[in-house]
C-alpha cells in the first residue's frame, strides 16, 4: 500500500471507515505481528486450502464483540493488511460452522424469512450433505 | 458526511435498522407514563438523535456513570443481542464470499437455510466452484473427502462463465457501495445496464452446488456401501473384465469372451476362437485384446466382432496391456514380448524366473511394470529395453512372500499416515488413529495359483485432449532434457530416474500371500501394507479414491487409497474372485463361480 502512494514516509494515509477504537487494535496486532514476513504473493486458492486453524494469540486478539470485529475485517480489507482479513473471515466462518440454521440466526440476529413451504422445499434440497 | 457516524450514514448499507416490534414496545411503555413524563423522555431522546457522535458517545457515557450494577446487567443483556450483526449481508459481497469458502459442504448447506439472503450467498457459483476445485477428483487434505470425477469437461466449461460472474458481482458491489461517486456522476445507467445484459446468457450450465452435490452423493453412498447390484451369468468361471460406460467385457476359463450391455445387462456377443482359457483382456474405444493359455492374442471389433488379428505369443499369456503403439503380454515361461505397431517390430524382456502375471504399460514415462510368480515386481524402461528397478526383491523383509498376481502403477498426491513416502505430509493424530484398523493376519497361507488371472483393471480415463496434448508436450520437453544427460542408466536407478516427475509416483502390488502392498517408486521402499485377506490377492483396481481388490476367500474389498483403511468387504460371490474393475460410480467383480457382479453406487435410488 505504501508502495501505491509513493513511499513518502509523510504521506497521510485517508482513512474515513474506522474509528480510534479499531485502529488501536489494527495496530497491536500490526506490532505483534511486525517481525514475520510478508507472506509471499500466494495463490488464493492456495490460502483458501489451509485449515481455519487460527493461532492462539490471533485467537484472544480476535474476541471482541461482533461489531469490532465487524470493523476490524473492513479496515483490515481496506489497509490489505491479508493476514488479518483472513483471520478476521476465519472467526466469522468458525461462527457459522457447526451450528444449525436456527443457531446461526440467533448468532448473527438474522430474522428468519422463508415461508414454511419454502423452508421445507430448501430442507429438502440441502438434505445430501447431511447424509455422511 | 460529518453529521454522521460512518455506520450510521444513510448510504451504508449495514446501517443498524431499528427493530419495528422493538420500537412498539418501546413506544408502549412510554404511552402508559404521565404526559409530562412522556414529554420529558421523548426530548431527551430527541437531543441525543440529533447529536453527532462524538457528542452521543459523551452522552452514553454519562448515562452510564450514572447507572447501578442491575441497570448496567440489564445494558449487558440487551447489547449482547443487539450488537449481533449479520455479517454475510452486510460485508462487501467479496468478503462475504470469501468467509463462505472457508465453510465445509454441510455448513454451506445450514448457511442457505438461513435466510433469503443467505441463501443467495450461500448457494452461488463461486462459493461452490471452490468446494468442486478442492475435492473433485482429489482427496481434500482437511477433511479427508474426495468426489469422483464424473465429467470433467463440464467442469471446466462452466468455470469461464464463473469468472465472468464473479466480475460482475464485484461491480455492483461497487456500486452498491460508493453511492457517492456514482450520484454525481451520470454513467451510472450505462455501466449498469453493460453489467445486467451477461446474466441472461450464463445460466446454460448446471449450478456448481448441484454439481457438487451429485458427487457428494456418489462418495458418500461409496463410503456408506449403499449400490445396486446387477448380475451377469456365464456358464464358466470368470477370469478377467473391463468395462466401461456402455459395456462390460469379460474373459472366461472356456475361451470365450462375453460383451454385455451394462445398462440392459443383455449379453450382447460373445467371441468365440480361443482353444484356452482366457487370462487377460483389453478393450478401449476401438478395439478389444484378449489373450490366452493357447499362446495367442486376438485383436477384434468388439463393436462387430470381427477379427482384426493375432499375435503368437509363444507361450501362454497369463497377462497383456496395450497403448497406442505397444501390445506387451505377459508369457507364463517368464518372458514379456512386446510387439511395436509402429515399427512392426517385436521384442522380449527378460529377467523374471517365473511366469509373468501382471504387466501395465505407462506410455507417459515409456516404462512398463510387471509382476510374476517368483514373486517379484520389475519396473523396465522401454526405450533401453532395461529392468531399471525391481521391489519385492526376495529376501528382503518387506517383500511379498508368494507370487504377484497384480500390479498397478498408480499416481498419488499425498497419503495418510504414509510412512516413508518423501512427499507425505504429516498428519494430526487422530488421523493415525483412524487409520490403523485393518487386521492384522498372521498366518499367511499362500493358496496355490492354478490359473494366475490378470485384472483388466481399468486405467483412469483421463480423456481430455487438452490435458493429454499438455502432457505429451511436458514429457517430449523432458525427453529432450533426459537424453543429453542420459548414459547412466545402471541396474537400478539413476539419479535421473529417481526424480523423473513423468513416472508414476507409486505401484500397488497384489499377491498370493493375501496382501497387497504400496510401494514408493522414487525410494523403492514398502510404504504401507494392507492386511485383510485370508487368501491371495488375484486382482486389483485403483483410482484416486480407493482400491478394490478380489481374493481366493470370495471376497471383494474396498480400500481407502490414501490412508489404507478397508472401507468394505463385499461377501457376494460363492467362488474365488478372479478378477475387478472400477470406475467412478460402479465396480465389477469376476468368479470361479461364473459370475459378474456389478455395483453402482450412483445417485438413483441407491438402496443396500
Amino acid at each position: 500500500m505504501m508502495e501505491d502512494i509513493g513511499g513518502d514516509d509523510d504521506v497521510e494515509i485517508p482513512l474515513p471507515n474506522a474509528t480510534s477504537n479499531v485502529l488501536k487494535k489494527i495496530l497491536e496486532y500490526c506490532e505483534y505481528h511486525k517481525d514475520e514476513l510478508a507472506p509471499a504473493s500466494e495463490d488464493e486458492s492456495d490460502r483458501i486450502k489451509r485449515t481455519t486453524d487460527i493461532s492462539d494469540w490471533d485467537q484472544r486478539f480476535l474476541s471482541v464483540d461482533q461489531e469490532m470485529l465487524f470493523e476490524i475485517i473492513l479496515a483490515a480489507n481496506y489497509l490489505d493488511i491479508r493476514p488479518l482479513l483472513d483471520i478476521g473471515c476465519k472467526t466469522v466462518a468458525n461462527m457459522i460452522k457447526g451450528k444449525t440454521p436456527e443457531e446461526i440466526r440467533r448468532t448473527f440476529n438474522i430474522q428468519n424469512d422463508f415461508t414454511p413451504e419454502e423452508e421445507d422445499q430448501i430442507r429438502r434440497e440441502n438434505q445430501w450433505a447431511e447424509d455422511r | 458526511m460529518q453529521n454522521y457516524c460512518y455506520r450510521h450514514h444513510p448510504d451504508v448499507s449495514c446501517n443498524r435498522q431499528a427493530d419495528a416490534k422493538q420500537m412498539e414496545e418501546i413506544q408502549d411503555s412510554l404511552n402508559q407514563l404521565d404526559k409530562s413524563d412522556q414529554e420529558a423522555i421523548s426530548h431527551v431522546w430527541s437531543i441525543f438523535s440529533a447529536a453527532p457522535a462524538s457528542q452521543r458517545t459523551l452522552m452514553l457515557k454519562g448515562l452510564l456513570a450514572q447507572c447501578c450494577f442491575p441497570q448496567l446487567s440489564q445494558v449487558a443483556a440487551m447489547l449482547d443481542n443487539a450488537i449481533r450483526l449479520d455479517f454475510i449481508t452486510a460485508l462487501p459481497v467479496e468478503i462475504a464470499f470469501k468467509i463462505l469458502t472457508y465453510l465445509d459442504s454441510s455448513s454451506l448447506c445450514r448457511a442457505a437455510m438461513v435466510s433469503r439472503a443467505w441463501k443467495r450467498m450461500a448457494d452461488d457459483d463461486i462459493v461452490w466452484h471452490r468446494l468442486c476445485e478442492q475435492h473433485i477428483d482429489k482427496k481434500c487434505t482437511k477433511c479427508g473427502w474426495g468426489l469422483p470425477l464424473l465429467e470433467k469437461k463440464r467442469l471446466r466449461e462452466s468455470k469461464r462463465a464463473m469468472e465472468l460472474r464473479t466480475q460482475q458481482m464485484m461491480q455492483e458491489q461497487q456500486q452498491l457501495h460508493q453511492p457517492q461517486t456514482h450520484n454525481s456522476s451520470s454513467p451510472v445507467s450505462q455501466s449498469a445496464s453493460t453489467s445486467q445484459e451477461p446474466p441472461k446468457k450464463k445460466r446454460k450450465t448446471r449450478p456448481w452446488k448441484e454439481v457438487y452435490a451429485e458427487r457428494y452423493i456418489v462418495e458418500a453412498n461409496w463410503r456408506g456401501g449403499r449400490h445396486r447390484s446387477a448380475e451377469f451369468v456365464h456358464t464358466s468361471p470368470v477370469l478377467c473384465l473391463q468395462f466401461d460406460e456402455q459395456y462390460l467385457i469379460s474373459g472366461t476359463s472356456i475361451g470365450i469372451a462375453y460383451i454385455w450391455d451394462i445398462e440392459t445387462g443383455k449379453l450382447v456377443r460373445k467371441l468365440s476362437a480361443h482353444a484356452g482359457p482366457i487370462n487377460a483382456l483389453k478393450f478401449d474405444s476401438t478395439k478389444l485384446v484378449t489373450g490366452s493359455t493357447d499362446k495367442i492374442i486376438r485383436i477384434w471389433n468388439y463393436k462387430t466382432g470381427a477379427s482384426m488379428g493375432t499375435f503368437n505369443s509363444h507361450a501362454s499369456v497369463q497377462a497383456l496391456d496395450f497403448d497406442q503403439t505397444l501390445i506387451v503380454s505377459g508369457c507364463a515361461d517368464g518372458m514379456i514380448r512386446i510387439w511395436d505397431f509402429k515399427s512392426k517390430t517385436c521384442f522380449t524382456l527378460a529377467g523374471h524366473r517365473e511366469a509373468v502375471t501382471s504387466v501395465r504399460l505407462h506410455s507417459e514415462s515409456s516404462t512398463l511394470f510387471s509382476g510374476s510368480d517368483d514373486a517379484t515386481v520389475r519396473m523396465w524402461d522401454l526405450k533401453t529395453r532395461k529392468c531399471v528397478n525391481e521391489f519385492s526383491v526376495p529376501g528382503s523383509s518387506d517383500a511379498h512372500v508368494a507370487q504377484i498376481s497384480c500390479v498397478l502403477p498408480l499416481f498419488i498426491d499425498h497419503l495418510e499416515n504414509g510412512g516413508e513416502s518423501g512427499s507425505c505430509t504429516s498428519f494430526p493424530d487422530d488421523e493415525n488413529n483412524k487409520n490403523s484398523m485393518f487386521a492384522v493376519v498372521d498366518e499367511r497361507d499362500p493358496s496355490p495359483s492354478t490359473v494366475a488371472a490378470t485384472a483388466a483393471a481399468q486405467d483412469r480415463r483421463r480423456s481430455d485432449e487438452e490435458e493429454e496434448a499438455r502432457d505429451r508436450f511436458n514429457s517430449s520437453m523432458i525427453n529432450r532434457n533426459n537424453s543429453d544427460s542420459m548414459g547412466i542408466v545402471g541396474k537400478y536407478f539413476s539419479a535421473d530416474t529417481l526424480v523423473d516427475p513423468r513416472h508414476p509416483t507409486h505401484i500397488l502390488t497384489g499377491s498370493l500371500d493375501a496382501t497387497i502392498k504400496m510401494w514408493d517408486i522414487r525410494t523403492g521402499k514398502l510404504v504401507r501394507t494392507l492386511f485383510g485377506h485370508i487368501e491371495g490377492v488375484w486382482a486389483l483396481a485403483a483410482d484416486s479414491f480407493r482400491v478394490v481388490s478380489a481374493s481366493h476367500d470370495k471376497t471383494v474389498k474396498v480400500w481407502d487409497l490414501q490412508s489404507g483403511r478397508n472401507w468394505h468387504t463385499f461377501h457376494d460371490h460363492t467362488g474365488p474372485v478372479c478378477c475387478v474393475g472400477l470406475s467412478d460410480t460402479r465396480m465389477a467383480s469376476g468368479s470361479d463361480d461364473c459370475r459378474v457382479l456389478m455395483q453402482c453406487f450412483d445417485d438413483f435410488g441407491a438402496q443396500k
